[in-house]
C-alpha cells in the first residue's frame, strides 16, 4: 500500500485540468482520478475506497477509460496528469465492474438469508444495481468461522479481501492490529499470523467491512439491520461527544453503529478535519448496561433498615416533605447536592435550580470538582472563559500539538485519532509529555517522557525556553509587555541544569519542542488528567496558559488551547451551574445572584456553596442534614482515608438516584431509579463545547423515570410549580444562558486580560516559577516503594462501564502493571500476585490486620501483576474503575480549588507466593486465585507500535 | 289487468316454474358435501394452515433470517433469531416464530420468501377455537403442523415450482453451512 501523502495546508499547490465525460475540472497535483471524477457529480462505484483513508486498489470496480491507455485504469490509485482525458460510464466499463463483481460473487457463499449484513451489504447493492444476474459455477471456500475473539467474528468465506478493515486499522486507528495472512492457500484476514485477535476492540473493521465477514459476538444473528430503529443520540462514556446511532428492538439495544460504515464512504459531506465518523469500543460495545437486569425499576425506601420497594406516588411526597422539613429546622445550608457529569445540560440545570431555589441552598457539585474545576477555574481565572478556545476540526488542523499529562488514546479514543490524523495527514508535529510511555508518545514525533512528577518543571523549562531563545509571539509582547516581562525575570532564575535535572529531558529537546511550539502557525495545548488530577494542578493549567500566551495560541487563527476532561458532560454541567462557584452560564456566583434572583422570582442564599470535599467534612461535623446524590458514587469513588461512609451514617437522610444500587445507594433513605441516557431526551456538551442532542429510543425500563422528569415531581410537591417539558427547560437555559445552544463560542475579552495581568499577576508568577522540583510527587522512591498510579484503562469509563457486560467480558481482571525493569528487581512474571500496602517514603507502615469487614479501610491488597513495558521505574499502574486499590490511597485536597487529589500515591510491594495467599475478599479482588492475568497490555494492543 | 296476468295470478305460475326446477334437480349430480362427513379434496396448491417443516435428518429447516416477516403484507409474522450454542454448532435458527392466524390472508408470500423452504401452506383449515389467543400460532405449534400435515405443505411447495417430488429434492433444498465451534 502505498504510503499516505501528505496534505499541506499552507504551501501552494499545482493545478492540474482534466477532461472527465467532456466536463473540464481543475483539481491539485497528487488527486486520485477517483476524486477529480467525484468533483464532475459522477460518482463511481467502488468497494475497497473509502475517504479516510488511503486508496488500496483491491476491487477493481473503480475502473474507468483513460484516453492513450489501452488498459482499463483504476480511478482511486491512478493519480491525475495535466490534460488526461477520462471517459467514465462507457459500455466497456460497465461490462469490466460486472466482471469484477461477477469473480467475487463467485467464491462468496451467498448465505445472505443467515448474514447480519443482509440488506446493508455492499456486494448486495452493487450487484443489483450493476445487474449482474448469472453467476459462473465456482468453487466456495468452505472456510470454519473464526470465533476465537473475544468480540468480532472473522467469517473468511463471505469476505472480499478488500483490505477496508485493516486500512481503518492501520491508517486511521494507527493500531495495526489486522493483516492479511495465508492459511491452508487461502488469505485470511485477522490478528497477524492468525492468532486470535485481541485488540482495542474499537469495531472500525465492523463498521467499514462491505459485506458480513466480519461481525459482533454480541449482536450476532440477533436482527436484520432493516427492523432496526434507529435512534440519532450522543454517546455518554467520555468527553468526545461522538454521535453514534442506537439500533432498538423494543427497548432492547441490538447494535450501535456510527456515521463510519460503506454508506459513508465517498464522504459528501465531509470537509477537511471533520473525522472518520467512528467509535472506540465503549461506545460501540458497551450498550448492554441499558437493559442490564441489574437495573432498578422501582423506587427503595428504608424502613427499620431494610430498603423495600415502595410505589413512586408515596415516595415523592415523602421526599418533598422530609427536605422542606430539614430546610425549616436547619435551614438550606444542611441540604447537599452532587450531580454527576453525565446527567443533561436540561437536568444538571434544573437540579441546581431545585438545590438553590427552591430549598435554598448552594451547596451542588458535579464530577467536575475530580479535576477538571482545576482547568476552568485557572482558565476563568486567566481568559475569562471556563472552556476550550479551540475545536476539533481547528485541532484536526493544527500544525503543533503538545500533549501533556493526558493518555489521550486511552481516555478520549476518538478524540486521539485526530491528533493522529494532523499528523499522519497534515504533517502536523506532535510533542507528547508523560511519564508513561503513552500510545500517543510513541506515535508522536517529539516523545518527552519526563521523570515521574517532571512535568511541573518540564512546563517551567518551555516557559523558560520560549523567552530565552527569543521566539516568543510578537503580538503578546507588544501587548501586554509588563506581563512578558515578569515572566521573563520569573524564569530567569531558574537554571536550565535544575530544570534537566527535575524532568529528566535534555534542555536541547526542551528547546526544540519550545520553538516549534512558539513558531507554530496552529499550534494546541491539549492536557488531561495527569495535569490536573494530580496536586499542583491548577499552577500547571497556569503554567500552561503563560506558555500558550507566550506561543501565541491564544490569537493566531486556528491555535487554541484545550483541556480534557473525563465524564461526558463535566463541561456542560459546569455550564449549567452545577458547581457552588458559578450559576448557569459560568457566571460567578456573587456577581450573578441578583440577576437570577430576578429570573427565578426567589431569593437565593447568600453563604458560598459547599464543595465535594466540604460537604464531606462537613457531614463528619454533623452539619449536612440531607444529601440528594444524583448518579454519583462518592463511597467507591473516593479513597477510605476520606471517611466517606462515616460521613455519609451521620447524615439524617440520603436521597440517591441512579440506575443502579450502588454502595452509595445501599446507605440511602430513598434509592430513585433513573434511566440511562437511551431512555431520555436532552442535550449534552463535550469538551469541545459543543451541544449534542441526546434522543430517546425507547420508554424508560420499568417503572424508572428520567432524572428530568423526578427533579420536576419533586420541585412540584414542593412549591406546586414545574417545568412541563425539556423544551420548557432549554427555553429557560436560552434565556439565562443567552446563546449557549447557538454555537457561540465565546471569545477572550482583551479587557479581562489585562485586568489579569495587572492584578496579582505578578505575584502568582514569582510563585508559580520560584522552584523546580515543587511537585510532591517525585519524591525519592526506594526499593520495595513504588508510585502507585490511577489511570483509565480504554475499555471502560467511570464506575458506569464496569454495570456492562459486554465491556466487563473484555475486561474484567484489573492487574496491576510494573516496569519491567522493576519486575526483574522483584523477581516477578506476568501473572505473580503481589501484596499492595500503603507506604510512606521511609518504608511500608505495619500492616493492620486485615479483616473481612468492608467498611473498614484496608491496609494491603493482593492483586495479580503484569509488566508493562511502557512504564517508568518506580511507577506502578491500576485502572481506576475496579476499586481494588483505591483504597490505600491518601486524599490531599487542593487549597483553592478543592479538588481531591488521590490518583496518585505511594505503596510497597512484596512478592506473594501462590500457596500463601491469604486474602482474596469478595468485590476487591474478582481475579481467580492462579489464574494467569490475560495479555492486556493497556497501552501496546499491537505488536508493531 | 289483462287476461294473461290475470291468469298467471289465478293458476299461480311461479309456483310451478320453482317446482319444475326442483323435479328437474332431482336428476342432476349433487354439488354440495355433508361436510363434517363428507369433506373435499382440495388441490395441491390449496393455501390451509402454514407450518414449518424438517429436514428429513430431524433438523429445523428455518434459519431465522426473518424474510418471511418482511414479505408479509398483513405483518402477521414476527421472527426472533439468535444463535444456535447448543451442540457446538453455530449456526442461525429462530428461537421464536409466531404467525397470528387471525391476521393471516393466506397470499402466500412467506412460503415464496422463504430460502431453505421451511415454511409450507398444509391442507389444514380446521383451527376454530373459542379461545381467540390460540390462533397466533408459536415455533412449537407451527412445527406440529408441519409434522403432521408434511405431505401437504411437499404438495403446495411441489405445486409452486418451490421443490421437486422425486430424487432430485435434495439438490433443491439447499442448506446453509453451519460450523462447529472451535
Amino acid at each position: 500500500m502505498a504510503k499516505q501523502q501528505i496534505i499541506s495546508l499552507d504551501a501552494p499547490q499545482k493545478m492540474f485540468t482534466v477532461t472527465v465525460d467532456g466536463k473540464q475540472v481543475t483539481v491539485a497535483e497528487g488527486t486520485p482520478v477517483f476524486d477529480a471524477v467525484k468533483k464532475t457529480g459522477v460518482e463511481l462505484p467502488a468497494m475497497c475506497y473509502h475517504y479516510a483513508f488511503s486508496p488500496f486498489g483491491s476491487c477493481g470496480i473503480c475502473l474507468v477509460e483513460v484516453e492513450g491507455k489501452s488498459n482499463n485504469v483504476r480511478s482511486c490509485t491512478a493519480k491525475v496528469a495535466d490534460g488526461m482525458v477520462v471517459r467514465t460510464n462507457t459500455d466497456k466499463m460497465i461490462e469490466a465492474r460486472k466482471t469484477a463483481v461477477e469473480k467475487w460473487l463467485i467464491i462468496h457463499p451467498l448465505d445472505c438469508p443467515v448474514c447480519d449484513a443482509d440488506g446493508k451489504c455492499e456486494l448486495q447493492d452493487l450487484t443489483y444495481n450493476l445487474g449482474v444476474y448469472d453467476i459462473k459455477k465456482g468453487v466456495k471456500k468452505q472456510v470454519p468461522e473464526d470465533t476465537r475473539s473475544l468480540v468480532l467474528d472473522f467469517n473468511m468465506e463471505r469476505c472480499i479481501l478488500c483490505g477496508q478493515c485493516i486500512n481503518v486499522c492501520k491508517e486511521v486507528q494507527e493500531i495495526d492490529a489486522l493483516a492479511f495472512y495465508k492459511k491452508d492457500g487461502l488469505t485470511h484476514v485477522g490478528a497477524h499470523e492468525g492468532v486470535p485477535l485481541h485488540c482495542e476492540f474499537c469495531g472500525d473493521c465492523l463498521a467499514v467491512c462491505p459485506v458480513g465477514a466480519i461481525t459482533s459476538r454480541f449482536s450476532k444473528y440477533a436482527y436484520k439491520p432493516w427492523q432496526l430503529k434507529k435512534t440519532q443520540t450522543t454517546c455518554t462514556y467520555c468527553s468526545d461527544g461522538c454521535a453514534i446511532t442506537l439500533e432498538t428492538e423494543g427497548s432492547k439495544v441490538l447494535r450501535v453503529t456510527s456515521k463510519l460504515s460503506y454508506l459513508s464512504k465517498f464522504g459528501h459531506d465531509v470537509e477537511r478535519g471533520d473525522g472518520h465518523g467512528g467509535l472506540c469500543v465503549r461506545g460501540r460495545f458497551g450498550f448492554q448496561f441499558i437493559q442490564s437486569e441489574k437495573r432498578l425499576s422501582r423506587p427503595l425506601a428504608k424502613v427499620d433498615g431494610q430498603q423495600i420497594e415502595i410505589p413512586w406516588f408515596k415516595a415523592i411526597p415523602q421526599i418533598a416533605r422530609k427536605l422542606m422539613q430539614i430546610k425549616e429546622t436547619y435551614g438550606g445550608q444542611a441540604i447537599a447536592g452532587l450531580i454527576s457529569g453525565r446527567c443533561s445540560n436540561d437536568e444538571v440545570y434544573l437540579f441546581q435550580k431545585l438545590m438553590r431555589a427552591t430549598l435554598g441552598s448552594n451547596n451542588v457539585d458535579t464530577a467536575a470538582r475530580y479535576g477538571h474545576m482545576n482547568s476552568i477555574l485557572a482558565m476563568q481565572k486567566g481568559l475569562g472563559i471556563g472552556r476550550s478556545t479551540t475545536s476539533y476540526k481547528q485541532i484536526t488542523l493544527s500544525d503543533v500539538i503538545l500533549v501533556v499529562g493526558s493518555n489521550v488514546t486511552e481516555t478520549n479514543p476518538v478524540f486521539s485519532l485526530r491528533i493522529k490524523e494532523a499528523k499522519r495527514k497534515f504533517g502536523a508535529k506532535v510533542i507528547v509529555i508523560d511519564p508513561i510511555q503513552t500510545n500517543m508518545m510513541k506515535l508522536s514525533t517529539h516523545p518527552l517522557q519526563v521523570a515521574m512528577g517532571g512535568e511541573t518543571a518540564m512546563l517551567q523549562g518551555l516557559v523558560k525556553a520560549v523567552i530565552a531563545e527569543g521566539v516568543a509571539f510578537s503580538g503578546f509582547m507588544e501587548k501586554y509587555p509588563k506581563a512578558y516581562e515578569t515572566l521573563r525575570q520569573a524564569t530567569g532564575s531558574l537554571s536550565e541544569e535544575s530544570i534537566t535535572q527535575a524532568c529528566g529531558i535534555a534542555w536541547d529537546k526542551i528547546k526544540e519542542a519550545a520553538t516549534l511550539l512558539a513558531q507554530s502557525k496552529r499550534g494546541t495545548i491539549i492536557w488531561g488528567e495527569g495535569i490536573v488530577s494530580l496536586s499542583n494542578g491548577q499552577d500547571n493549567v497556569f503554567r500552561l496558559m503563560d506558555l500558550a500566551h507566550l506561543c501565541g495560541l491564544l490569537e493566531k487563527p486556528g491555535a487554541g488551547i484545550h483541556p480534557v476532561c473525563e465524564e461526558n458532560n463535566e463541561q456542560g454541567a459546569v455550564d449549567m451551574g452545577g458547581v457552588p462557584e458559578f450559576l448557569p452560564g459560568q457566571v460567578a456566583y456573587a456577581n450573578g445572584r441578583e440577576r437570577f434572583e430576578a429570573l427565578w422570582n426567589t431569593s437565593l442564599p447568600n453563604a458560598v456553596g459547599l464543595t465535594l470535599p466540604e460537604i464531606i467534612e462537613k457531614a463528619h461535623q454533623g452539619e449536612i442534614k440531607a444529601l440528594y446524590i444524583v448518579g454519583e458514587n462518592p463511597i467507591e469513588t473516593l479513597p477510605a482515608s476520606m471517611k466517606v461512609r462515616e460521613a455519609f451514617a451521620k447524615i439524617d437522610f440520603i436521597i440517591c438516584q441512579d440506575p443502579f444500587l450502588t454502595k452509595t445507594g445501599q446507605m440511602a433513605d430513598f434509592v430513585l431509579p433513573a434511566t440511562t441516557y437511551a431512555e431520555k431526551t436532552g442535550t449534552v456538551t463535550n469538551m469541545a463545547g459543543e451541544i449534542n442532542p441526546l434522543a430517546q429510543a425507547f420508554d424508560p425500563k420499568g417503572e424508572s423515570r428520567t432524572d428530568f422528569k423526578i427533579f420536576c415531581e419533586i420541585t412540584k410537591q414542593i412549591n406546586g410549580n414545574a417545568m412541563q417539558s425539556v423544551e420548557a427547560v432549554m427555553h429557560e437555559i436560552n434565556q439565562s444562558v443567552p446563546g449557549y445552544f447557538n454555537g457561540e463560542r465565546p471569545t477572550i475579552n482583551p479587557e479581562h486580560l489585562a485586568h489579569y495581568f495587572e492584578n496579582g499577576f505578578a505575584e502568582d508568577v514569582i510563585k508559580r516559577y520560584q522552584g523546580t522540583n515543587t511537585h510532591p510527587s517525585s519524591d525519592v522512591v526506594n526499593d520495595g516503594i513504588f508510585r502507585l498510579v490511577l489511570g483509565q484503562s480504554i475499555y471502560h469509563s467511570g464506575k458506569l462501564s464496569t454495570q456492562d457486560e459486554g465491556l466487563m467480558k473484555i475486561y474484567n481482571k484489573p492487574t496491576l502493571k510494573i516496569s519491567e525493569a522493576d519486575a526483574t528487581k522483584l523477581d516477578i512474571k506476568t501473572g505473580d500476585w503481589v501484596r499492595v500496602a500503603t507506604a510512606t517514603p521511609n518504608g511500608p507502615l505495619p500492616l493492620v490486620a486485615v479483616e473481612m469487614q468492608e467498611s473498614l479501610p484496608k491496609s494491603s491488597v493482593e492483586l495479580a501483576i503484569e509488566i508493562m513495558s511502557s512504564l517508568p521505574k518506580g511507577m506502578v499502574w491500576f485502572p481506576e474503575h475496579f476499586t481494588n486499590l483505591k483504597d490505600l490511597m491518601e486524599v490531599e485536597v487542593d487549597p483553592v480549588t478543592h479538588v481531591p487529589y488521590f490518583k496518585s500515591g505511594l505503596v510497597s510491594i512484596k512478592k506473594v507466593p501462590l500457596f500463601d495467599l491469604s486474602v482474596v475478599s469478595s468485590h476487591s479482588c474478582a481475579i481467580n486465585r492462579g489464574e494467569a492475568a490475560q495479555p492486556q497490555d493497556m497501552n501496546s494492543p499491537s505488536p508493531s507500535l | 289487468m289483462t287476461i294473461r296476468t290475470f291468469f298467471k295470478n289465478v293458476f299461480f305460475q311461479e309456483i310451478l316454474k320453482a317446482l319444475k326446477l326442483t323435479f328437474k334437480h332431482s336428476f342432476v349430480k349433487e354439488v354440495t358435501l355433508q361436510y363434517p362427513h363428507q369433506k373435499l379434496q382440495l388441490p395441491d396448491a390449496h393455501r390451509g394452515a402454514l407450518g414449518l417443516l424438517y429436514y428429513d435428518d430431524g433438523v429445523e429447516r428455518c434459519v431465522g433470517c426473518d424474510l418471511c416477516q418482511a414479505a408479509c403484507p398483513s405483518h402477521c409474522i414476527r421472527v426472533v433469531s439468535g444463535e444456535d450454542q447448543e451442540n457446538g454448532v453455530l449456526r442461525r435458527f429462530a428461537t421464536e416464530f409466531y404467525i397470528d392466524m387471525t391476521k393471516c390472508v393466506f397470499c402466500g408470500f412467506c412460503v415464496e420468501a422463504c430460502p431453505v423452504n421451511a415454511l409450507g401452506m398444509t391442507k389444514l383449515y380446521e383451527y376454530s377455537t373459542a379461545n381467540k389467543r390460540s390462533l397466533i400460532f408459536d415455533k412449537p405449534r407451527l412445527y406440529e403442523v408441519g409434522k403432521n400435515y408434511y405431505n401437504d405443505a411437499k404438495a403446495y411447495l411441489v405445486a409452486h415450482n418451490q421443490e421437486k417430488a422425486d430424487e432430485s429434492a435434495e439438490a433443491w433444498r439447499y442448506r446453509f453451512p453451519s460450523f462447529t465451534k472451535q
